[in-house]
């Protein structure tokens, strides 16, 4: 079932669920593969609600803020639900740098996280 | 049909000879068995000399090709054997050799063998060499009554018996062998002339798409340039002179194209516009959206100014920070593929009172240090950066300044700044080292941020555009 490279993928309930497995988010070229990768799991669904897992990740890149926004836009758009989870203190300091830390919905873990799609 | 056929045997003179190999090699023994097969003849294969001879005695062969190097009985024990007994003796014996050493013909001579193939060998020189061996049948003579030849060979006596017709044979195979060698070699020098001469034709290619690159190269880092100036452009023009003010900034690209921009400029008689735009990414599309947002973002009068307009008498109307951002973002929204977004601080001074409206997309929070004394104050507004949310309202914020305040706009690559142990350089560092240079001019507080952000990233430099704006009010 897991055949992507950058993320790991479930489905718990109707909750599409993405770990990323990269430790660093910072080039060009992974980020492309994780914008497609996403674009492929999510299929054709519509408004799907999504559960992103930060946990493996310690630095990221402003240009994946975008790719959250592209995101965010698509799943509010079918009236889906988009959470995090898992985020470190220094890359938490990059959403509230640019105050998206109050666009997202962002939660403690994966568990605390399903918890609130009910 | 069987004539036309191209599978027919190359020696049908002597099709289905009963042969007897003597190979340790299972791979070189099954290669050699479906050759032998395939020609049309018997082939019984045994894995040492031993269990060859014994075969031999059982069932008396036509022929026997056997290897030299062999557990239990060697390709020379086995011969001898062969050789030296009177029903077997008359067999054609081929020795495979890799005839490494002269010696070896001696040894080979002195086991009675009648030919030798050397190895590696073409299966079909093998076959003809059989053909050879049985058009000649060997004259059943005994060995014992056979001439002692005495050879002396790298100054060592051999003395062997041999009959004449043998050491015609095996002399004859020995020179056959050297002629087979040398027609290889041959071969493989005609084909080694032929790979060099496709090596130079590669080469000629690959020197020529070489070329090819270096002008792409060129091209490119010449098309770079031009943006890299295009992007120059966007700063503060060199003699920014606003009475009343003092200004100094510091533009460091991470590389040659930069997402970052800033620029301060009179809006009109009263007003000054400052900014700090810090574009998502780097490299060109983060730099083709620079020079794209830095369009709408010019203090000249046009249609595509969100600053400034024109009123029907003529005036000039000055818009207001927060609408200057909601317009931005809705211009902005279509940007779907690239994921592209920028954050941004755009303020507004009204030069005689010294007060500033200014807006924030996401952008890190101003930092004040009043001239009264007292720690740099960080003045942040809320705002989601610019092309992130679609029709979001942005709300500005209003700060007064005191005679001699001076305010630091700057892109997050000056907290963010990571050294080489990831620590970010951070909030609280930079308004220390804000602080301690409040006593000297302002240019040169400017530079002491730059200089400490640039110590921080130390061996690797910075790997985000770093970007400074101070502003000093002294009316």
């Amino acid at each position: 079932m897991d055949q992507f490279r950058r993320i790991q993928t479930g489905k718990k309930g109707d909750v599409f669920m993405v770990l990323f497995k990269d430790k660093k988010i910072l080039d060009d070229t992974v980020l492309d593969e994780i914008r497609g990768e996403l674009a492929q799991f999510l299929g054709k669904a519509s408004g799907p609600d999504v559960l992103l897992d930060f946990s493996g990740v310690e630095f990221m890149s402003s240009a994946m803020l975008g790719l959250l926004g592209q995101l965010h836009r698509k799943v509010s758009g079918g009236q889906g639900r988009l959470k995090m989870c898992g985020i470190r203190p220094e890359i938490f300091q990059v959403f509230k740098l640019t105050n998206l830390d109050k666009l997202f919905s962002i939660h403690k873990d994966a568990p605390t996280a399903l918890a609130t799609f009910t | 049909m069987a004539g036309e056929s191209p599978a027919s045997p190359v020696w049908p003179a002597h099709a289905g000879v009963d042969v007897l190999i003597a190979e340790d090699s299972r791979m070189q023994g099954k290669i050699l068995q479906k050759r032998l097969t395939d020609a049309g003849h018997t082939v019984r294969w045994a894995e040492n000399g031993a269990l060859a001879l014994e075969m031999a005695r059982e069932r008396r062969p036509e022929i026997i090709v056997s290897d030299i190097e062999m557990p239990v009985a060697t390709g020379y024990d086995f011969c001898k054997a062969v050789k030296t007994d009177p029903a077997l003796r008359s067999i054609p014996f081929i020795l495979l050799s890799t005839l490494s050493d002269p010696i070896d013909i001696i040894r080979g001579l002195d086991a009675g063998a009648d030919n030798y193939v050397t190895k590696p060998y073409e299966p079909d020189y093998l076959l003809g060499r059989m053909e050879a061996l049985l058009a000649t049948p060997i004259a059943d003579e005994d060995t014992g009554s056979a001439a002692t030849l005495e050879v002396t060979l790298a100054g060592q006596a051999f003395k062997v018996k041999a009959g004449r017709q043998q050491v015609l044979n095996l002399l004859v195979s020995t020179f056959e062998n050297a002629v087979a060698k040398n027609q290889e070699l041959v071969v493989a020098n005609q084909e080694l002339s032929v790979a060099r001469d496709g090596l130079q034709k590669t080469n000629a290619e690959l020197t020529s798409l070489n070329a090819e690159i270096s002008r792409i190269n060129a091209h490119m880092v010449r098309d770079l340039e031009a943006a890299a100036k295009v992007q120059r452009s966007l700063l503060p023009a060199d003699d920014v002179a606003i009475p009343t003010l003092d200004v100094a900034w510091k533009y460091v690209p991470c590389q040659s194209l930069a997402g970052d921009f800033l620029n301060i400029f009179p809006l009109d008689d009263e007003r000054v516009g400052l900014f700090v735009v810090d574009v998502s990414g780097h490299g060109v599309p983060s730099s083709l959206m620079a020079v794209t947002v830095s369009r709408f973002l010019t203090p000249k009068v046009s249609d595509s100014s969100l600053l400034v307009r024109q009123a029907p008498d003529g005036r000039v109307l000055v818009a207001r920070p927060a609408e200057v951002a909601t317009q931005l973002n809705r211009l902005f929204q279509a940007d779907e593929f690239s994921g592209l977004y920028f954050t941004m601080l755009y303020g507004v001074l009204h030069v005689p009172s010294g007060r500033l409206e200014y807006v924030s997309g996401g952008h890190p929070a101003l930092v004040r240090v009043p001239a009264a004394g007292g720690p740099p104050e960080f003045h942040g507004a809320e705002g989601f950066p610019i092309a992130f949310v679609p029709d979001v309202e942005y709300e500005h914020k209003t700060l007064d300044l005191r005679p001699g305040d001076r305010i630091y706009l700057y892109s997050d690559g000056v907290p963010e700044a990571m050294d080489a142990a990831q620590e970010p350089y951070g909030e609280d560092k930079m308004a220390a080292c804000i602080d301690d240079s409040r006593g000297e001019p302002l240019a040169a507080s400017v530079t002491a941020l730059l200089t400490a952000v640039e110590q921080w990233c130390r061996p690797n430099g910075p790997l985000d555009d770093v970007t400074i704006l101070g502003v000093e009010w002294k009316p």
